[in-house]
């Protein structure tokens, strides 16, 4: 019998998931959310930030319809996901040119609290903040005119989104992710096959690398010396040799982590391979409701889940054992690869396989809520931002 | 039976999220970053210049002393006294003044500079150390977090480098 289901051509899910009007249906409560969202944007001032708003809500609302219509998640996902990451950078440096005419922060900015939040920070802040009370970033904890990114609002926006999303942060949330979601896109096939699945421990010994240091100099380390994504962002202005030396590591991990190595491998290796903060984020795998199994009974072990995987969170054993690794971000690339749909999207506490679409949905809505309002205002803005530069009357 | 209650507390648990979701933007946002606000926290003083200990009223302008910060076990900023000229607009195109950091009465720095027309720009200057405690510096220079004379904020900062 097993050997005739392997035999068989794979048993493609059909393209018509749903029909039309059910999909509809299942899509108006986003469609509503994503003009919830958005409204606030059309109360303000600036046509092209109208157009912006507009465009986000026609594209969210039209990749959730189409997850509906499909079944597919991480197809439609990645349209979104690669958007964020490259339109976030546009128009956070536009809006960093047009302030202080540069990307780098000079120590004035710092001086002042203007450093934009990152919550790539967060795991480094804890212990400082736990046994000192002080918070070693250059920002502001309160909102400024000048930075409006401060602390407190940044860290509030990420413990509630966490609450929602867990470690699916890093594929709804992250515009970090984006970039290297994108050049893994770009090839057919992989370059590199065979990847060391050690290399998975990296990210833990990065974050327990940073976390210590960070509170014995009482400075973001990742941020001050690792931090790829400073290449896209902003970073100290180059002044000394040891600036110098800093903006080159960043440029050396965001060419090596963020571009060669996701093209080669088609994985997103700096999430994979480096990132602390995701493996910090990994954490709340634990708590969060929803994840993904594996029907036993009708996996097959072909490994196009684990070859799927764009962060290695699967390996032979957790799938023997039905389960993912602790850092699966719930992209929903293994379900969606899964031609025997044994890989199935699951609510903690209820049986394995009994209502996976039931769970899709429930984890879904929030997920692209949360995507919808945080990655889609980045998105609204950065649209607004190039429209302003097209030559338009 | 079990089986059949985990899974109502399961859907229960995921309604819940979905509500959590809905909340986001509207309340729990707002009620985690002022939890964070209210906190008790403070920035680390080698990026906010630490207390003002004292300020000094000129015409049209003040000087704010602030407490010396000096780093922690293995932090690498060196100690530095802040002091802040605030507003910019409202201080004369150069300055030079004695100043009394440690409140002893007695001056511990001469610190003089030009006020440049360009809000973006660095002040050129120096602090002359009027006793062993503190150490001198021309600007433009090498800037620190220790040792600097800047325009931030609305004010012209100096980080004199203590001893």
């Amino acid at each position: 019998m097993a050997s005739r289901v392997l035999t068989r051509p794979p048993a493609l899910r059909s393209p018509a998931f749903r029909s039309i009007g059910r999909s509809v249906l299942l899509t108006l409560p986003m469609a509503l959310w994503a003009l919830l969202m958005f409204t606030p944007s059309f109360r303000q001032p600036g046509r092209n930030l109208h157009i912006g708003a507009l465009l986000v809500i026609l594209f969210m609302t039209a990749l959730f319809f189409l997850m509906m219509r499909t079944g597919k998640t991480y197809r439609w996902r990645r349209y979104f996901f690669v958007a964020l990451g490259l339109l976030f950078p546009v128009g956070f440096i536009a809006s960093l040119v047009a302030v202080r005419g540069t990307m780098s922060i000079p120590i004035e900015r710092m001086v002042s609290g203007d450093t934009p939040f990152c919550y790539m920070v967060i795991p480094m802040l804890i212990l400082p903040a736990a046994v000192t009370r002080t918070i070693i970033f250059p920002g502001s904890i309160l909102p400024t005119a000048s930075n409006p990114h401060s602390i407190a609002i940044m860290i509030g926006l990420w413990l509630a989104l966490t609450l929602v999303v867990g470690k699916a942060w890093c594929s709804y949330v992250c515009f970090f992710g984006g970039i290297e979601e994108g050049f893994a896109a770009l090839p057919k096939r992989m370059k590199i096959r065979k990847l060391d699945p050690r290399l998975r421990l990296v990210p833990w010994a990065i974050l327990l690398f940073v976390v210590v240091l960070s509170a014995a100099l009482f400075e973001p380390v990742y941020c001050m010396w690792l931090c790829p994504f400073k290449t896209v962002t902003e970073y100290p202005a180059v002044h000394s040799v040891t600036t110098a030396i800093q903006m080159g590591i960043f440029i050396t991990l965001f060419a090596g982590l963020v571009v060669v190595l996701p093209y080669l491998t088609k994985k997103r290796t700096q999430c994979a391979f480096f990132c602390p903060f995701g493996a910090f984020q990994s954490l709340f795998n634990k708590i969060n409701l929803f994840e993904i199994r594996f029907d036993r009974e009708k996996c097959v072990d072909c490994t196009l889940c684990q070859t799927s995987c764009p962060t290695m969170a699967l390996s032979a054993e957790s799938i023997r054992e039905g389960k993912t690794l602790l850092n699966c971000m719930k992209c929903g690339a293994c379900v969606d690869s899964c031609k025997k749909s044994a890989a199935v999207w699951h609510l903690k506490g209820t049986k394995v396989a009994l209502k996976p679409e039931r769970a899709r949905l429930l984890f879904l809505y929030g997920a692209w809520a949360m995507a919808t309002m945080f990655g889609g205002s980045i998105l609204a803005n950065s649209i607004s931002t190039i429209i302003g530069f097209l030559p338009l009357r | 039976m079990r089986a059949r209650i985990l899974a109502v507390l399961a859907y229960i648990g995921a309604a819940v999220t979905l509500l959590i979701a809905a909340c986001v933007p509207f309340v729990l946002m707002g009620v985690f970053s002022n939890a964070v606000a209210h906190a008790g926290l403070h920035l680390d003083p080698s990026y906010s210049g630490g207390t003002i200990v004292r300020t000094v009223a000129h015409s049209g302008y003040q000087m704010d002393v602030y407490a010396p910060v000096r780093p922690r076990a293995l932090q690498q900023v060196a100690a530095f006294v802040q002091i802040a000229f605030r507003p910019v607009a409202a201080l004369p195109r150069h300055v030079s003044e004695e100043i009394d950091l440690d409140g002893d009465g007695q001056p511990d720095v001469r610190v003089s500079f030009t006020v440049p027309a360009d809000p973006h720009a660095r002040p050129s200057g120096e602090v002359v150390a009027l006793n062993a405690k503190y150490q001198s510096f021309t600007m433009p220079g090498n800037y620190s977090f220790s040792e600097m004379m800047v325009q931030s904020g609305g004010a012209v900062v100096v980080r004199v480098p203590l001893r």
